[in-house]
């Protein structure tokens, strides 16, 4: 990006801001300071002024702001699992205070049934299409084999699809699973599935939160077309030590917390692992010998989080994260095959917090993320080996400016030094009789300048609007693109709200995948020579109304969203390690569109939510390249375009010590590619003659409609000596076995001898019946 | 090249080890059902399959597509007209004649009178018409003959009972980029199903030697007739879309592929093999 284009748009950004600083100051005074508990800091907590109508959210520090007209004032402080605090101020100067918020109930917190943030809180914020969730309501709901999976109870939110049974990838709003930037701690996970997709890297005994946007996108997000995922991880316990942990059917976990030095600093520690590869070994021990038995191979996974922070001064506070997991399968047989496929993230993260003064604070990260996955195989002599990697080393700095009660200013600026391992691969064989290998490597750099402004107008209007200059190199072709964003709230009345807003994104780089599910083996790839950054464009409106008495909250929210240079595959492409893996793209046209209905409860003894979308995913790839596109240039509904989706999640607090919970998920059925014809191929030579299906278009069937009810029950256990905080956590996955299609293939039938082929089925894989499970949960 | 050869000989890819894992969980659970669907309906297209070998009699076979659920049976339209043209210019009309070719373990519905002649270069086309309207184009050119440098053997050291031979052939692959190969090992007769049959291409390694090999899987005083075969980039891609597509049935994780015929206006190959071929017995 040429220096000039820079200087122009710090020029249009200083335009777009100018009025802000000009407006005439009041007689008011700043309140600041963090939400905490036991000195950790509460992300997303809520310090409302109800008398003003005003409010704010904790940022990730636990961080709040408020400028207020000087005088008394009654402070509402609350979050998910914490009492509700009742402050009260007297401002005749700037003010620093912080707010400590006391568990409720139990520490553990699973029979909390309060949803975080409060619905007035979502009623009045400016952002739309945004969902909060914290590991703590994650944790009440039922989950597949018990392991709670904090991205797979976003997929119960409106226009949040999942890719299939069990997944966990995210498709939001038409967009595909890559088009999600997902951070830890702001450091960006390239692949964060375990188990081919069917759980998360996160584990939930580590992380704080997630944010979810899925439009109206703050300029600070940027690189990803269709979502931001936001995961904070917990800071530890600044009190005390204290140890987490649990069993499950397929996995433990154990977290470890700590004051490095009492009301100064915290550390925590989170490990888990599964222990599939204990029962398949003693499974392939008891056959051993079986001729007809063929073993299991290994497969398990584990990760690590850590984070630690410490307050260096009043003004100066430091975070570390990291995180490391790997998922390990392999197969060693006693006739000389090995097979090994491991892959895995690396992430880590600094980041220094400072106030400059009472309005003006910054945070700076250095942040690196690697992920890798490699093959190897070994056959008697011969070996194979095949990895990709991407690795990233971040800067970024982002500020907060409050000059009035009016404005509030985050500006900021990042940098990405991108390495791209596209292929590597290595073959050979012990007597050097065979030798060769390829590596494929691009390099690419990023960077991204923002400013945005939170302009409380009036009573009634709230503006947020900003701009977000992004740039992308790699080699000699450079990139460049300039991301207006906008969100607008009017105040109809205290109970109804509308809100709307528009944002352009663009994404440079590019998932390399012919699956049309996430895989490991998926490469990323950067724009370069004919592959440009993809583009889209969303807007959405919304209107929200609180009722009954503040206990509900509905919102009804509709988008549109069109994106180009959307990318997808030749047919038959060769994807893993080839140099001109460019000219295997093919380019084309995304449109999504749809409303969302939602109704949530988030106090009283029983809350929950319901969720109703209904949306159109289209896409459409002209003949290009030698080929004829993607079903003749026709539109074509992607695998995961949903008409309907309904969830209906219910928490229900029984007692003090038992809480139960229901998930109830409908969608329609997702398309797929079903051959519609065949033919007789003999080859060369006749002896293995075979059926060959015909596929003439893509996506032309529809799979049946998928639903499922999830029933869970927490129950708190009486203390007991070493164990004085326990709980059995209960989940039926599944409850009714409904057998949802996974895949439909096509089958031979053969005659009773088996020699003959007598005539063709139609067969539906469905993946999980009902999956009982349980989960002991302890603390100390 | 080499790294289809050793995907092949160590077979299991990601997109399999996935699989795998699924398939243990569905065998597991058992959660399989037979579905009736509702598939638009597909227009039959002829399906050609003709390779013409040098000094043989030219024979092929015409069939149709069907829809997937129909009856096995394959179709075979009576009333197409098969025209030859070699590289001279001179037409052969190759008769309706179903018959069947026990050396090469095929069915063919069309032959023709006299041996072809093809050197490497020739160019054939080939016209097909029915009663119906389709018509079926081809041209097909003979690549040139890659010779084969060695073909040897060695034994591992393991007792009798599980001593075995892995095989492998050399060759020079030719400067010029875009040479795809098949490489085939029968065991006693060609008529009976390869042992080994995969096809490399010189993407990564071109114009350098190739060496094309085995597992340990042979025994001793086995005969191996050890084909490698010099494919032009269409019958490559043919071949590559067939096993794409076949693969595709059945494996959620797979894009399914369309069908990359080396003819025009129907599915199926036209093409003329180049290969070599050496006959050994390990001992």
């Amino acid at each position: 990006m040429p220096v000039s284009v820079f200087r122009f748009l710090l020029l249009a950004l200083g335009v777009w801001l100018l009025p802000c600083f000009v407006l005439a100051q009041q007689r008011t005074y700043t309140l600041q300071g963090r939400v905490l508990s036991n000195a950790e800091t509460l992300p997303g907590a809520s310090v409302a002024v109800p008398a003003l109508n005003t409010g704010v959210t904790a940022d990730a520090n636990g961080k709040y702001v408020l400028i207020l007209p000087a005088g008394r004032h009654e402070l509402v402080i609350s979050f998910i699992g914490y009492q509700t605090l009742t402050r009260t101020v007297n401002l005749r100067a700037d003010q620093q205070l912080n707010l400590q918020l006391t568990l409720a109930g139990n520490e553990l917190g699973e029979v909390v049934v309060e949803s975080s943030g409060t619905l007035e809180q979502k009623l009045q914020t400016t952002q739309m299409s945004v969902e909060r969730l914290t590991a703590k309501e994650a944790k009440l709901l039922p989950a597949l084999f018990g392991e709670v999976d904090i991205l797979k109870t976003l997929q119960l939110k409106p226009g949040v699809q999942n890719g299939g049974e069990g997944t966990s990838g995210l498709f939001v709003r038409g967009g595909s699973a890559d088009q999600n930037l997902v951070l830890l701690d702001d450091a960006v996970v390239y692949n964060p599935n375990h188990l081919f997709g069917l759980f998360s890297v996160f584990n939930s005994d580590a992380v704080q939160s997630v944010d979810l946007y899925k439009g109206g996108f703050p300029a600070q997000y940027g690189g990803r077309l269709s979502s931001v995922v936001d995961v904070k991880l917990r800071e530890g316990n600044q009190q005390k030590p204290s140890v987490t942990g649990g069993l499950g059917l397929i996995s433990s976990r154990l977290t470890v917390e700590a004051p490095i030095v009492k009301n100064k600093g915290a550390f925590l520690l989170s490990g888990r692992r599964t222990y599939f590869d204990i029962f398949t070994r003693q499974i392939n021990k008891v056959n051993e010998g079986d001729p007809d038995f063929n073993p299991i191979p290994d497969y398990y996974f584990y990760d690590f989080n850590a984070k630690a922070n410490y307050t260096l001064g009043e003004k100066d506070r430091v975070y570390l994260t990291g995180y490391y997991g790997q998922d390990r399968f392999g197969f060693n047989s006693t006739n000389g095959f090995n097979f090994n496929f491991n892959w895995g993230n690396g992430v880590g993260a600094a980041r220094w917090n400072h106030v400059f003064n009472k309005r003006l604070y910054a945070n700076a990260t250095a942040s690196f993320t690697h992920y890798q996955y490699s093959i190897t195989n070994k056959l008697d002599q011969f070996s194979f080996n095949l990895a990709s990697t991407i690795q990233d080393y971040t800067l970024k700095t982002d500020f907060e400016y409050t000059p009035s009660e009016r404005h509030t200013i985050r500006f900021g600026a990042m940098g990405t030094q991108h390495h791209f391992g596209v292929g590597r691969l290595k073959a050979g064989s012990t007597d050097g009789r065979l030798n060769f290998g390829q590596d494929v490597t691009y390099q690419g750099q990023e960077a991204g300048l923002y400013a945005t402004d939170n302009f409380r107008a009036s009573d009634r209007w709230q503006l947020e609007y900003g701009l977000r200059l992004t740039g992308f190199q790699s080699d000699a072709d450079t990139y460049g693109g300039l991301e207006p964003r906008l969100s607008a709230r009017y105040t109809i009345s205290p109970k109804l709200t509308l809100k709307g807003s528009y944002a352009l994104m663009y994404q440079y780089l590019h998932l390399v995948t012919n699956s049309g599910a996430s895989l490991p083996t998926d490469i990323w790839y950067p724009s370069r020579l004919s592959v440009k950054p993809q583009r889209s464009q969303q807007v959405s409106a919304g209107l929200s109304f609180l009722f009954g008495g503040g206990t509900y909250l509905l919102s009804n929210e509709v988008y549109y969203k069109w994106s180009r240079n959307q990318v997808d595959f030749r047919d038959g492409a060769q994807l893993f390690v080839n140099p001109e893996l460019d000219a295997e793209f093919l380019f084309g046209k995304g449109y999504a569109y749809g409303n969302e209905v939602y109704l949530e409860k988030k106090s009283g003894r029983t809350t929950g939510w319901i969720g109703y979308t209904l949306a159109w995913t289209k896409r459409r790839f002209t003949a290009q390249r030698g080929t004829s596109g993607i079903n003749n240039g026709e539109l074509f509904y992607p695998t995961y375009d949903r008409r309907h989706n309904l969830t209906v999640v219910g928490l229900h607090q029984l007692s003090k010590r038992v809480n139960l919970t229901g998930a109830l998920t409908f969608s329609s059925g997702n398309p797929t590619t079903l051959p519609l014809a065949r033919f007789v191929f003999q080859d060369i030579y006749g002896s293995d003659a075979a059926a060959v299906p015909v596929y003439p278009n893509r996506n032309g069937y529809r799979l049946a409609p998928y639903h499922r009810l999830d029933l869970g029950v927490v129950w708190k256990l009486k203390p007991s000596r070493w164990f004085p905080e326990s709980d059995l956590t209960f989940s039926v996955y599944n409850a009714y076995s409904r057998r949802n299609p996974y895949f439909v293939y096509f089958d031979q039938v053969k005659n009773e001898d088996k020699s003959q082929t007598v005539g063709y089925r139609a067969r539906q894989v469905s993946l999980f019946p009902v999956i009982p499970s349980v989960t002991y949960n302890f603390k100390f | 090249m080499q790294m289809e050869r050793i995907k092949r000989v160590f077979s299991m890819t990601p997109f399999q080890a996935a699989l795998l894992w699924i398939s243990i969980l569905l065998t597991g659970c058992g959660l399989q059902k037979d579905i009736d669907v509702d598939l638009p309906a597909y227009p039959a297209q002829l399906v050609v399959e003709f390779y013409l070998m040098p000094g043989q009699v030219p024979q092929l076979t015409v069939t149709e597509t069907t829809e997937y659920l129909a009856s096995p049976t394959p179709a075979v339209p009576r009333d197409v007209r098969v025209v030859l043209s070699a590289p001279s210019g001179l037409k052969d009309t190759l008769q309706f004649d179903p018959g069947y070719d026990s050396l090469m373990q095929k069915a063919y519905t069309h032959r023709g009178t006299t041996p072809v002649q093809a050197r490497p270069g020739d160019t054939f086309t080939l016209d097909i018409t029915d009663s119906k309207g389709r018509h079926v184009t081809g041209t097909a050119t003979m690549p040139a003959l890659v010779p084969i440098d060695t073909v040897e053997w060695k034994f591992n050291d393991k007792p009798d009972d599980q001593r075995r031979a892995y095989v492998l052939l050399r060759f020079h692959d030719p400067d010029t980029p875009g040479d795809y190969y098949r490489f085939q090992v029968h065991r006693d007769s060609i008529s009976r199903d390869p042992e080994v049959d995969y096809t490399p291409e010189d993407r990564l390694n071109n114009g350098q030697e190739f060496s094309l090999g085995t597992s340990y899987e042979f025994e001793a005083n086995d005969t191996l007739i050890i084909s490698l075969f010099h494919l032009d980039r269409s019958y490559f891609q043919f071949l590559q879309s067939v096993q794409d597509a076949r693969n595709a049935n059945g494996n959620p994780f797979a894009q399914p592929s369309a069908i990359k015929s080396t003819v025009q206006g129907g599915v199926g190959v036209f093409t003329v093999l180049s290969y070599q071929r050496r006959t050994i017995i390990v001992k």
